[in-house]
């Protein structure tokens, strides 16, 4: 009993707690498995956008809305149309194209000299790279002749998840998405941790006249709505990345305050604070010192349910248009252009779509395996 | 009971008057205005339109015309919808909210406390595993995510219900089951365990040391006290329902009012957010005091001071 007492009074000691936690948690199968798919995607988030081929915002006009597929792209049968069609621009006579491995040959003619400027043409196609002019026997093309053969090696590319309606690579945008709504679930907890922590704080132990119109102040704005608020903010400020977790931040830290001030108004009738007091500790030595970290408890608690709150709403926003811009993105806006998309382009929905899915899962269940091995009422 | 109506329904007005004050100077703070077009309008021309809508006097002044006009029932014309008056809008569109949010709502009840108490009943067996993760599931997958999904698989690829549109009933099916998901899995959740609490409670040991059936035990006297916390839940929630979801209407195309509030703001329809803010309270307000009402109702030991 007595042990049980000083552990909680003093943090430091505390390490059996957090071991005891610890091992409640690594029983918990749905957590540990949680941890593990969260930190699959938060590696893929972080590094996964450097390991892509395609950058998130590389545009490819010739493959929009591709399906997503595991073979590379162009597909056999679409090169030799792509690579005539190309051809036809140059405004020369093309003859059988002939497609071997991955370079695709064709012989061209015409009534004046071949002007080697023509490769651009093929070049121009996402299809096809290093168009080159030869000579009818392969060697170079000798300077005013007529006819000649267009070489050019095919560009094989993976479009794992397929394209968009822009013809930008799925994958790697899911990628960036992930990183996004990641970063600002993390940065707008904290934000809302900082906030709520030290505002609850000073509030509960100050307590009296100061408590009542710290509090009052919350409740009024607890009783907007947030998106009244974020609209606000976003039309002040205009949108962008720091914006969005600042405005999830502010909103959250509502309820961080109102837990964290009942929890101070219990430990500042403590022993412990009494004696600080009669010692001559300053208030604001007092807070730091006892105060917050013994609130922390519940706060930790709190702050893992935070994370997927603020991911969804994140998402939220940028679902409405509200969020990260273009040709940033994050999960939210991804299955709001999957939604306008879904007719003939499924997968550019569902990807995104079970993406936040899982990562919402792996949130909320490492959450309640966090609840319920470091709650203390839960022993 | 009436006066207890009467005096709450007074407060209301306070209440309201406060949140229109600070709606009214809030949107007004943003710049922009309602015809900041991006070619600006010839200045004559501005002129005109700021006079029209006495955006030329002070502040102070537009603001107690609006409350003139609110007070007898004027939402004033809308700025990005031409031609109709606010209050045209809501006649339109909040029936079709209603609807819409008044079956989700009576399905997510009945349904909702069913699988709860049975969750609560059978606890620990299968079927309670079932609910409960059933629940996790809703609760857990946005609404943006499920309708999408629901309009893509029933509406596209299966071709069953219209994926999007509004008119007779095959049309509302989906819309009303993605409002109505989420809020069945809360409300299974919060049958659930305030069932299992009410089951260990006195008055149920009571009930059934008296020899009373098993369905009069959980069916009256348990399911009522097991309540308690979804009516709670429900006021809130029912105004937002009715009121109309953004991300549901956009989705599935129906001419709802819940996509007036994020234009409006967007779009400086500053009547237009206005009106939506005084339409939102006074649902909100409305249904604080019905369930006031119903919990008095269905908790004796609450009384009306």
């Amino acid at each position: 009993m007595s042990d049980a007492a000083i552990s909680v009074e003093r943090p430091v000691a505390g390490r059996s707690l957090g071991q005891d936690a610890w091992l409640r948690l690594k029983r918990n199968r749905a957590a540990v498995a949680s941890a593990i798919v969260l930190f699959l995607l938060a590696f893929a988030g972080i590094v996964g956008p450097y390991l892509t081929p395609h950058p998130y915002d590389r545009i490819y006009p010739h493959y929009v809305r591709t399906p997503a597929s595991l073979e590379a792209y162009p597909k056999a049968d679409t090169i030799e149309p792509s690579f005539r069609s190309a051809l036809e621009r140059a405004r020369v006579e093309i003859g059988d194209v002939e497609v071997s491995g991955n370079v695709v040959r064709a012989p061209v003619s015409s009534t004046e000299p071949l002007d080697p400027r023509i490769v651009r043409y093929v070049d121009r196609s996402d299809m096809f790279s290093n168009a080159r002019l030869e000579g009818e026997d392969g060697g170079e093309l000798e300077a005013g002749a007529t006819s000649g053969v267009m070489v050019a090696d095919v560009h094989r590319v993976r479009f794992l998840f397929g394209t968009d309606a822009n013809g930008r690579d799925l994958l790697a945008r899911i990628l960036i998405g992930i990183r996004i709504s990641l970063a600002i679930g993390v940065l707008a907890s904290a934000m809302s941790l900082l906030l709520g922590v030290s505002y609850g704080a000073v509030a509960g132990y100050l307590g009296g006249r100061t408590d009542n119109v710290m509090m009052r102040v919350v409740d009024i704005l607890y009783s907007l709505p947030f998106i009244f608020f974020v609209i606000l903010l976003v039309v002040f400020f205009g949108r962008s990345f720091v914006l969005i977790f600042i405005a999830i931040g502010c909103t959250e830290w509502l309820d961080m305050a109102r837990i964290v001030r009942g929890q101070a108004l219990t430990i500042k009738r403590q022993e412990y604070v009494q004696a600080a007091e009669a010692l001559g500790v300053s208030d604001a030595g007092i807070l730091r010192r006892h105060i917050i970290p013994n609130t922390l408890g519940p706060v930790v608690v709190f702050v893992t349910l935070l994370v997927p709150k603020a991911i969804l709403l994140e998402s939220l926003l940028s679902f409405l248009g509200l969020g990260v811009q273009e040709p940033l993105t994050s999960l939210g806006l991804l299955i709001a252009e999957g939604a306008a998309n879904m007719r003939g382009a499924a997968w550019l929905l569902i990807y995104p779509a079970i993406t936040l899915t899982t990562m919402l899962f792996a949130l909320n269940f490492l959450g309640d395996g966090l609840r319920d091995a470091l709650d203390p009422n839960d022993r | 009971m009436i006066l207890y109506v009467l005096r709450r329904l007074a407060s209301a007005i306070p209440t309201l008057f406060i949140i229109v004050t600070i709606a009214f100077f809030m949107i007004r703070l943003a710049p922009g205005g309602p015809f900041s077009l991006e070619r600006p309008l010839d200045p004559l021309i501005m002129q005109n339109l700021e006079r029209a809508y006495n955006f030329d006097k002070p502040l102070w002044q537009q603001y107690l015309i609006y409350l003139g006009n609110l007070a007898q029932g004027d939402l004033g014309p809308s700025f990005t919808r031409r031609d109709f008056s606010v209050g045209d809008l809501f006649r339109t569109g909040l029936p079709v909210s209603i609807q819409l949010g008044g079956i989700a709502l009576s399905i997510a009840l009945v349904v909702g406390v069913f699988l709860g108490a049975l969750a609560a009943l059978r606890q620990n067996s299968w079927v309670d595993y079932m609910v409960v993760g059933t629940a996790t599931l809703g609760i857990t997958v946005p609404t943006f995510v499920i309708a999408p999904l629901l309009s893509l698989f029933f509406g596209v690829m299966m071709g069953w219900l219209p994926a999007g549109g509004w008119g007779t009933w095959r049309h509302m099916v989906l819309p009303v089951a993605t409002l109505a998901l989420p809020q069945i899995a809360i409300i299974a959740r919060l049958t659930r365990g305030a069932t299992i609490e009410t089951l260990r409670s006195n008055h149920i040991r009571t009930a059934r040391a008296y020899g009373l059936p098993a369905h009069v035990v959980v069916g009256v006297h348990a399911l009522r006290a097991a309540i308690l916390p979804v009516v709670s839940y429900l006021g809130p929630t029912a105004a937002a329902l009715l009121t109309g979801s953004v991300v549901v209407e956009t989705i599935f195309g129906i001419p709802g009012i819940g996509r007036y509030f994020v234009q409006g703001a967007l779009g400086r329809d500053y009547t237009l957010v206005m009106g939506t803010v005084v339409v939102i309270a006074c649902f909100v307000i409305a249904f604080n005091l019905i369930v006031d009402i119903l919990y008095a109702w269905l908790d004796p030991r609450v009384r009306f001071d």
